[in-house]
């Protein structure tokens, strides 16, 4: 008898053991994400869905800019900010620690996609619109990545970013490859060709909530200005002016007091109350990114642009993210950006102080501004483009990288040159063997 | 299932065929010293779990062979052991016992006597548990076993309470033991979702205390091993109180209590905090050459501090409170030879001291065991409960309460003339975000939980010395969040959202079933054997909903329904279950060798798929010195005994359910549904692995009035549970897995004794620990985990990461900063290892005295060499610096009084640096706030008076007694924040030691009485 108690012990063991096999209820496995074209549609958009980040474009991205720049005053409570707003950039800096894998998720999101989606057999798939938006999505985050953390300033340099154009194996950790850092050349030579690929396959697409065939355009004029090719910067700018469907808003009000897509915006993350960014949050709630009175005090008499500022709570504020539920989109490209592209593109290509100033007339007249006098000197037209670029775009997360670019950085913030980018983080160089510092900054 | 019931009935059929092999009846009385009959003494024979109770005349009756031993065993009264023989009648006078050795000790799956222990296990008794004036039992843990450092982070009624049993074991998983109740290893996390800061609930305080009949603590690897991947953090056992064979016996037990915070934070008048303003100017203007006018900033504020009309707010005494506490408690048991019963009903209201908090518990309980024949017994335990906590903001959020306490201007008013509050924008401190008696008075923030906990049991003896026992268990919460932030508070009016409220729901179904044969059988008089062999599977399936919505009509209405809109709402649900296989075999050899060896296999969903499956061994052995021949066993030495230990067991708490996995997660953008990578896989993941070896020593002296129990451990945790840093270019900065190794290692010291019997009765006991904790590997060293605190190798968890200082030049007044990488810029770059939250040793000292009708129990509770960051200060000692630069003073708001010994004059020698009205001498994140945070605590005093016999039966009592009773009356320590025990993040011992608008903790008086009808 004791025999039959140990077989029906044996019995109970055996029951129940599906106890150990429960599935995820709001996840699915990555290794079967990317199946057919709902899912592939799915990721592309989920691509968007982490330039929302608060680190990216859902706030610090922007803002960290201006904050580095003489636009924005940290008056508020995170050292993270005041680190930034104090030009010494540790490299334990909360933001650069978190904004680098954060624009990577991007990058590998569209590997993902430039890699597995010829495979898929599905004939609702538009393959052209997922890989041609992939592309740009790729070079958008490797462009953003160099801007602060490769010496983009520098063709010559060797401080570029390392390149990983394929998705981890199996998403298995251990096979995260350690890869050097590449050339800034190669760096913009990947961008450029994904953008050439984008370009190619997206012809004809103008979502404004996506980057469509016109913000690869416009990226890949941007890009070109940064690196000074500027004859093809011009040529991109001039194709979006021209042949675009973007025209400039008579009344600027309808560009930054609307929580909707503009009639000159090419490429916007959006936002709305049930996906909040956090722009409003840290621009009227908090004190981390108040007003510069330097960038109150700059403007010229009769500027509209002038008029986008209020004080509460005793601070100066921008209201170019004025809605209350945060549902203000992030504006990545527009068109009076283009202009002024086309504009500096234009001087710095034919060496004519005057080659630009029709453009900057357009941006100006618009603002309420006179057109321009004659300028006499390349350094004058930098003046007039600098204040052009910083009282269109503040708070856009334009100006640390311009006054870098045009090489006014240590003269108007007072910078040390190798503060003009950020460092290497250090938990990155404790991770990888083959990541080298920026220059100047500690290694550990 | 369905296949399972049919075995179960199938079971006991042919267990029933096995009975009724017993050759003949013995019955007898049992009397105590003074020949009266003792009902409930437990009657066994020895070495097996068969047995008896005595009945209410004491008798009893059971069935034994001649060669049997009977063993008689009653809680306080001397083990008598008699041979059976020829007898058929076995009468028995029990005397009384000073020691504790008898004791019966519940452990996994079973019981031992306690000299047969061969583990590390510490035991307290539900009544010091059960009448003490605090809301969970954890609680009443604290100082009251060797080796298990409980504290109380917070004064937040029903708070979520820290226990660290040898030590922390782990980083990123739980460090909180696990708790079985009635067998049943329960939900102890926090299950609500609403956001008040730091401090979370506490699912232990579903627990009525009063209905605990004992606590064991199991600490070593043999007594944990039993609980395999959940045993690391050691285990704590609740057993909750049973019926008794004998009349109905009524237990009505009530105190009621009045509390206040246990130490009040002394801020500056507003004539002070005004003239270190002025003083700050004209300090500037001798450091700096500023040219600041005299009386610089009263003037411009539009203040004469001698105007003796000053407002002078007291902020802490206007949030603070006394406020009430009571308990109520019926309990009625009795029963016959079949069944016993226990059932209580009990009531618990706890008012906060901090406006705004209170928690509240209903429980109801009903134990009963049956006998059905002389083979089978069933029984359930059943317990419903329903607590409802009141809770506010706190600790480092926005809005909390005391956080927006810190450095209060007095200046300003709670309210104004016409009766509205004041707002903190019209005065002169920048700390405060909104008006905290606004915040506590107006916000609403409670939860809601009913939690059933329910357990059928059924033991069947197969044949003799072999049973079986099955149960099958269920706990069951549900959990509501309600929450309501008010129009007129500036969180609702900057986000202009016309109020914001939030529903949410938590609800946890758990099951368990657990199967196991036990094996008790003495072999040729000498060899003794104990034997559990089970199986056990557990799953819970746990959901939660969650609703904001916002644009309020009016603050009447708080409810969802009343909302415009509708800003976010989700449900979402999770679920693990874990199989488990467990032996457990004790052999002793002639009562001097004792042998024990456990293991457990345990399979969880949780981990990776090439570790489904873990072992969970360890092996013991005891050698009771005093039983051996040679041994000059005497009044003096009457019992020594020697114990090692060495097993492993793991943890596997605190990953997520799915941490192994490669996952795609759910996104949203343009309100549509997207696809984003959510995690890397690691399909290695698996436990924590802890190995722990112990070596203790068991010493009775004096025939056992003194006893002495010590133990050295080294625990040995490998394969921590840790957010691994990984290189961001694979998009994700970490994945978890099982790297690094902490050790702890550890004296414990318990010493009880029966110093004076007789009329005056004292006994005292005395515990202490000396537990050193040390990470021993990291993959990746020195990971920065927080603006203050670090992992680092040679360090033990909990170390501070800060700027560190080197005190106040007395020549200038400054701060001397370690600009410890010498760019110049004093900056998150300078920060440094500074010291830690660990205590070089804690304990407790109990004493308890009793003189005819009175008395007397007290308990000290210290804890020595641990250390607090006490980030309040960066805000109350902010001496006069102003956020916004120089264009306006506007200081954070009050100082502390500590800001009396600010540096005044060249040559004056202090820590505090002088007043200034730039930040030069102030770094948020610096060890200018790490301080000392020992204590002495009188954590518990109670004096009672028990009416004599010859008064409560004239009242038809059986007793009576009435009490007065004080919790946490003193407090000696040099710490100078609210309370040295306070951790703003309660239950991440990574991050442990930080002080930031914490609620102190109540100290209370209260009275009671014991009715026992």
């Amino acid at each position: 008898m004791k025999s039959l108690y140990i077989l029906l012990f044996a019995g109970l063991l055996v029951f129940s053991c599906d106890v150990l096999e429960p599935e995820p209820q709001q996840s699915l496995d990555a290794s079967t994400a990317l199946a057919d074209a709902g899912s592939a549609e799915g990721i592309l958009s989920g691509a968007y869905s982490l330039m929302q980040d608060p680190e990216y474009y859902g706030l610090e991205y922007i803002l960290n800019n201006d904050l580095l720049a003489d636009n924005a005053v940290f008056e508020g409570f995170f050292d993270s900010q005041l680190e930034l707003d104090q030009l010494a950039v540790p490299i334990t800096n909360l933001w650069i620690e978190e904004v680098w894998p954060d624009i990577y998720v991007v990058i590998s999101t569209a590997n993902l996609l430039i890699t597995g989606v010829g495979e898929i057999d599905d004939p609702a798939l538009d393959k052209d619109a997922v890989l041609g938006e992939a592309h740009a999505i790729r070079a958008l985050g490797y462009f953003d990545l160099l801007r602060y953390f490769g010496e983009h300033y520098d063709t010559s340099s060797e401080f570029g970013l390392p390149l990983i154009l394929e998705p981890i194996p199996n998403n298995d950790f251990n096979q995260i490859p350690d890869l050097p850092r590449s050339t800034v050349a190669e760096v913009y030579d990947q961008i450029i060709s994904d953008l050439d690929v984008a370009i190619s396959l997206l012809d004809g697409s103008d979502d404004t909530g996506t980057m469509n065939y016109w913000a690869a355009l416009s990226l890949r004029a941007r890009v070109n200005l940064y690196r000074g090719a500027y004859a093809e910067a011009f040529a991109d700018a001039d194709s979006v002016i021209a042949r675009g469907p973007f025209v400039l808003e008579p009344d600027l009000n309808d560009v930054f007091s609307t929580t909707e897509a503009s009639a000159e915006s090419i490429f916007e993350v959006e936002f709305n109350e049930q996906d909040q960014s956090d722009y409003n949050t840290f621009l009227f709630r908090r004190d981390e990114y108040n007003v510069d009175t330097t960038l109150l005090n700059s403007f010229e008499e009769g500027d509209v642009r002038a008029t986008f500022f209020t004080n509460s709570r005793g601070r100066d504020r921008t209201t170019k993210y004025s809605d209350n539920t945060n549902a203000n989109n992030a504006k990545i490209f527009r068109l009076a950006e283009l202009y002024l592209i086309r504009s500096e593109a234009a001087v710095f290509a034919s060496g004519d102080p005057n080659a630009g100033t029709t453009d900057l007339n357009v941006v100006r007249n618009r603002a309420g501004l006179e057109g321009l006098d004659a300028i006499s000197t390349t350094e004058d037209y930098v003046d007039a483009l600098l204040y052009e670029r910083r009282a269109e775009l503040n708070f856009e997360g334009h100006r640390f990288f311009d006054l870098v670019r045009l090489g006014r950085a240590e003269e108007v913030l007072g910078l040390e040159p190798f503060r003009r980018i950020m460092p290497i983080p250090r938990n990155e160089l404790q991770v990888s063997d083959a990541l080298a510092q920026n220059p100047n900054y500690p290694t550990n | 299932m369905r296949r399972k019931l049919r075995i179960f009935i199938l079971f006991f059929f042919m267990a029933g065929m096995a009975s009724g092999v017993y050759a003949q009846e013995i019955s007898g009385t049992v009397t105590d010293e003074s020949g009266s009959p003792l009902p409930g003494v437990n009657i066994f024979l020895r070495g097996t779990t068969q047995g008896t109770q005595t009945g209410l005349n004491g008798e009893y009756r059971l069935e034994a062979s001649p060669s049997d031993t009977l063993e008689f065993s009653f809680l306080g009264l001397k083990t008598v052991v008699t041979p059976v023989g020829t007898n058929t009648t076995l009468d028995v006078q029990m005397a009384e016992d000073a020691t504790q050795l008898q004791e019966i000790v519940v452990v996994g799956y079973g019981s031992q006597k306690k000299s047969d222990l061969t583990g590390s296990v510490a035991s307290i008794e539900g009544d010091e548990i059960a009448r003490q004036p605090v809301a969970s039992l954890d609680n009443a843990l604290q100082g009251r076993a060797a080796g298990a450092l409980v504290s109380s982070p917070s004064g937040t009624p029903g708070a979520g309470i820290s226990i660290q049993i040898r030590g922390s074991t782990s980083l990123t998983a739980s460090s909180e033991p696990l708790y079985v109740i009635d067998g049943i290893p329960m939900i102890s996390e926090d299950l609500s979702d609403l956001f008040t800061g730091g401090q979370r609930t506490n699912s232990i305080a579903d627990i009525n205390p009063t209905d605990i009949a004992s606590i064991e603590i199991l600490k070593d690897a043999s007594a944990t091993a039993i609980y395999g991947s959940r045993g690391a953090n050691g285990v704590v056992i609740i057993t909750t109180k049973r019926g008794k064979v004998g009349a109905p016996k009524v237990d009505i037990n009530s105190y009621y209590g009045l509390q206040r915070v246990t130490n009040t934070v002394d801020m500056l008048s507003s004539r002070e905090q005004l003239l270190l303003m002025d003083e700050a100017a004209q300090q500037d203007n001798r450091a700096l050459g500023t040219d600041y006018p005299e009386n610089y900033v009263s003037d411009l504020w539009g203040y004469d501090p001698d105007d003796p009309e000053l407002q002078n707010t007291d902020w802490y005494g206007e949030i603070f409170r006394t406020a009430p506490i009571q308990s109520h408690d019926i309990s009625v048991s009795g029963g016959n030879e079949r069944t016993q019963y226990f059932t209580s009903l009990a009531y618990f209201d706890q008012e906060g001291t901090q406006l705004g908090t209170g928690f509240e518990r209903f429980s109801a309980r009903v134990n009963l065991d049956s006998k059905i024949n002389d083979w089978l017994d069933v029984g359930t335990t059943i317990s419903v409960n329903r607590t409802n906590q009141d809770r506010t903001i706190n600790d480092n959020s926005l809005y909390g309460v005391v956080i927006n306490t810190l450095a209060g201007d007095p200046l300003m008013p709670v309210r104004e003339d016409d009766g509205s509050y004041a707002d903190p924008f019209s005065y002169f401190g920048w700390w405060m975000l909104d008006n905290p008696l606004l915040i506590a008075n107006e916000y609403e923030r409670a939860t809601k939980t009913t939690r059933g906990l329910g357990t059928v049991f059924a033991e069947a003896t197969l044949f003799e010395g072999l049973t079986f026992r099955h149960s099958t268990s269920i706990d069951y919460t549900s959990l509501t969040d309600e929450a309501y932030t008010p129009i007129i508070s500036r969180e609702s009016s900057n986000a202009s959202a016309n109020g914001l409220g939030v529903y949410g729901a938590t609800e946890d179904f758990t099951w368990l079933t657990e199967n196991y044969f036990s094996y008790s059988r003495v072999l040729g008089e000498k060899h003794n054997i104990n034997a559990v062999l089970g199986a056990s599977y557990q799953a819970s399936n746990r959901n939660f909903v969650s609703i904001d919505a916002q644009q309020f009509p009016s603050d009447q209405f708080t409810k969802l329904d009343a909302a415009a809109e509708v800003t976010a709402a989700s449900t979402e649900g999770t679920q693990w279950g874990l199989a488990s296989y467990y032996f457990r075999t004790n052999y002793g050899f002639d009562d001097r060798y004792l042998i024990t060896l456990t293991g457990r296999a345990d399979g969880s969903s949780r981990f990776g798929d090439n570790n489904r499956f873990g072992f969970f061994p360890s092996g013991s052995v005891a050698w009771r010195v005093s039983e051996e021949a040679f041994f000059p066993s005497g009044p003096t030495l009457s019992d020594l005994k020697l114990r090692a230990s060495y097993g492993i067991t793991g943890n596997q708490d605190g990953i997520g359910n799915f941490a192994s996995r490669g996952l795609f997660g759910v996104g949203n953008y343009r309100a549509g549904a997207t696809l984003i990578p959510s995690q890397l896989s690691n399909s290695n993941l698996s436990w924590e692995s802890t190995s722990q070896f112990n070596v203790g020593l068991d010493l009775a002296l004096f025939e056992n009035r003194l006893t002495l129990t010590t133990d050295y451990f080294i625990k040995n945790t490998e394969d921590l549970l840790l957010d691994r840093i990984i290189p961001g270019i694979s998009g994700f900065s970490d994945v978890i897995d099982n790297i690094g190794e902490i050790e702890n290692r550890g004296l414990e010291l318990a010493l009880n004794g029966v110093i004076l019997t007789g009329e005056l009765n004292w006994t005292s006991s005395f515990n202490i620990s000396f537990i050193r904790n040390e990470i021993k590997r990291l993959v990746v060293n020195d990971q920065v985990i927080s603006d203050s605190h670090i992992l680092s190798e040679g360090h033990p968890i909990g170390t501070f990461f800060l700027i560190d200082q080197d005190g106040v030049d007395p020549q200038t007044g400054d701060m001397l900063w370690d600009d410890l990488d010498d760019d110049g810029n004093i900056n998150s770059g300078d920060r440094q290892i500074v010291g830690n939250v660990q205590p070089d040793f804690f304990g407790g000292f109990n004493n308890s005295f009793s003189y005819k009708g009175l008395d007397l129990t007290f308990l000290f509770q210290f804890s020595v060499g641990n250390e607090i960051f006490n980030h309040s200060r960066a805000h109350y000692e902010n001496l006069g610096w102003s956020r916004i630069g120089t264009g306006f003073p506007l200081p954070d708001g009050n100082n502390h009084v500590l800001a009396r010994d600010r540096w005044q004059e060249p040559g004056d020698v202090t820590d505090i640096p002088r007043a200034s009205l730039e930040n030069g001498n102030w770094r948020e994140y610096s060890s200018r706030w790490i301080e000392d945070a020992s204590f002495l605590r009188l954590k518990n005093i109670n004096l009672g008076y028990n009416f004599p016999d010859a008064l409560t039966s004239r009242l038809r009592l059986s007793n009576l007694r009435v009490y007065v009773q004080g919790q946490n009356l003193l407090t000696f320590t040099n710490y100078t924040g609210a309370d040295p025990e306070v951790s703003q993040n309660a239950r991440d011992p990574r991050v442990a030691g930080e002080d930031f608008g914490t609620l102190p903790q109540t100290r209370s008086l209260s009275v009671g009485v014991n009715i026992g009808l």
